[in-house]
């Protein structure tokens, strides 16, 4: 075997170990009903993390977490299509400042963000739920703009345009001629808008004042006590594992589907 | 040029049309927090009481203010230049290898959707001194290294280096496996071995899409809460840490130094990036 080779062999052992390497403690502890040092292992295996789950309402977060997630897509992703047609097919007279604006939230800390809209909440009565979905909207819309933007830019506008030279109505040469070429993207703009607000914690804690309880905010209050290590490890694998599920179905579905291509396509 | 052909004025109406709802959203948003923190951290927009025009929110704790830059940049610093590094030896080897496309892929895209929150949970578990890495390696707790909440902020710096070197792996694979596939083909059918062609065509072509993520990266681990407040020592602490902290307090003369520490941390982060885009836009990342 060729040095190159073996050290490409290394390098990837290494990485998918310097990746894989912070699941391993959450697996371990999960599963540790006790655990003294200087054991290697625990001593006990059980269930005992899991235990406290319905007690400590980790369900109704992780259903807080998804309605979160769903309501900031809802909001990023339409408002970045529109802008990301605007920027892909070059619509804008002056496309800088719009570009500059929709990047800003990527530069800015969310924190400081979140505490100076909340300072104005407080005076103006504005709902901290509502308010909580704009902020994180405005952090994701980066993200769906861009992607949409990207997918435009791979899109010819004259497709519309002849639908409409054929007699279709706006909304059908839309629904026609670009709609079926925007559904990836569509599908990853709304995937990254959900993880800004699965994911969030600063803001939902400022915004929110600590009224909307979500899984990461669980999963905080219990990581910064002592001797919490089974709850902590499985609240952290509850707020994974659904994540994980969806991506290797993504990856599932997509496979299949470029297998079902190369099959009745050109030969692989 | 036919896409305007029936007048650029009409396109362009459409385009400013199209941009509103999501420039109006982020331009309420944004100048709302900035015009807040601008007037609570100069004493203009008191909690209670009449205002009072004032410097005290940067003056009264300047040395945490200093502080809290000096342990941002700490974090942030070797935190980005650990996720390029790893980021692009990742997409080296997902790019370049049936092996890593196959292994390191997946790995990469298993950490991107873990919150950073929990990936701090995680790297406490395995690093603190009752860790699994202290019970693995057999180290009483006295023994073990102050990696979380210890004067240097190790463990913060690995968990953003972490999360990030997969940010900027995939970001890299996805900018440029199709071009190092058919340079790369070109190289070597002209000859060119393996590290030649990892000189001369994958790291030049991944060169602006690695900067672009490491400039995301910096400015996210810049600016980020959760990870330094639990990995974090008690003091002293980055600005983000800080600032939170203070706006939490219950003493509300807290809230303009809150607001000044916020401030702060916005200036750093568009400094940084004001610095180094134009740099960006000649690496030809802008793209």
């Amino acid at each position: 075997m060729r040095a190159s080779t073996v050290a490409a062999r290394l390098a990837t052992a290494a990485l998918v170990a310097w990746f894989g390497m912070p699941f391993v403690p959450l697996v371990v502890w999960a599963f540790a009903d006790r655990w003294t040092w200087p054991s290697t292992l625990p001593q006990q295996w059980g269930l005992r993390g899991w235990a406290s789950i319905g007690q400590d309402a980790m369900l109704p977060a992780l259903a807080r977490s998804a309605v979160l997630g769903a309501l900031v897509a809802a909001v990023a992703t339409p408002l970045g299509a529109l802008a990301g047609r605007a920027l892909g097919w070059r619509l804008a007279a002056h496309p800088g400042p719009p570009t500059l604006l929709l990047l800003a939230p990527v530069a800015l800390p969310p924190f400081a963000i979140a505490m100076g809209v909340d300072s104005v909440l407080l005076r103006a009565r504005i709902p901290g739920t509502l308010a909580l979905v704009l902020v994180l909207a405005v952090f994701a819309l980066p993200y769906t703009t861009a992607v949409f933007r990207s997918a435009y830019t791979g899109l010819d506008p004259e497709l519309e345009h002849q639908a409409r030279m054929l007699g279709a109505s706006a909304r059908q040469a839309f629904g026609r001629a670009t709609l079926p070429a925007l559904l990836p993207a569509a599908g990853a703009a709304v995937a990254l808008a959900f993880l800004v607000g699965w994911s969030d914690y600063i803001v939902t804690v400022v915004v929110g004042g600590g009224q909307y309880v979500t899984a990461p905010v669980l999963v905080a209050s219990a990581a910064s006590g002592p001797g919490n290590e089974p709850t902590v490890a499985a609240y952290a694998l509850l707020t994974i594992l659904p994540l994980l599920a969806a991506i290797a179905a993504v990856a599932g579905l997509t496979s299949t589907r470029r297998g079902r291509v190369r099959r009745e396509g050109e030969p692989a | 040029m036919t896409r305007g052909a029936p007048g650029r004025d009409d396109s362009a109406a459409r385009g400013a049309v199209l941009l509103a709802p999501a420039m109006l959203l982020t331009a309420v948003a944004l100048g709302t927090a900035l015009v807040s923190l601008g007037l609570t951290s100069t004493g203009l927009m008191p909690v209670t009481g009449a205002p009072r025009a004032s410097l005290a929110g940067f003056t009264a704790d300047s040395t945490d203010l200093l502080l809290g830059v000096r342990e941002a940049l700490l974090i942030a610093v070797p935190a980005t230049a650990l996720a390029v590094v790893v980021g692009v030896v990742t997409a080296v080897l997902v790019v370049g290898s049936r092996r890593g496309a196959r292994w390191l892929g997946p790995a990469a895209a298993a950490v991107l959707p873990v919150p950073h929150l929990v990936g701090a949970a995680a790297v406490g578990l395995l690093l603190s001194d009752s860790g699994l890495g202290a019970r693995v390696l057999h180290v009483a707790p006295g023994s073990w290294p102050a990696l979380v909440g210890g004067p240097l902020p190790v463990a913060t710096v690995l968990e953003f280096a972490w999360k990030e070197s997969a940010f900027v792996g995939i970001v890299v694979v996805a900018a440029v496996s199709r071009q190092v596939a058919v340079l790369g083909d070109t190289a070597s059918l002209l000859g060119a071995g393996g590290l030649r062609r990892l000189r001369h065509v994958t790291l030049p072509l991944m060169a602006p899409a690695a900067a672009a993520a490491g400039v995301i990266v910096f400015l996210y681990t810049a600016g980020a809460y959760e990870v330094a407040w639990l990995l974090g020592r008690a003091y002293p602490e980055p600005l983000p840490v800080l600032a939170y902290r203070l706006f939490t307090s219950i003493d509300l003369t807290a809230h303009p130094e809150a607001a000044a520490a916020a401030l702060v941390s916005i200036a750093v982060a568009l400094g940084s990036a004001g610095t180094v885009l134009p740099l960006l836009h000649r690496l030809g990342a802008a793209r």
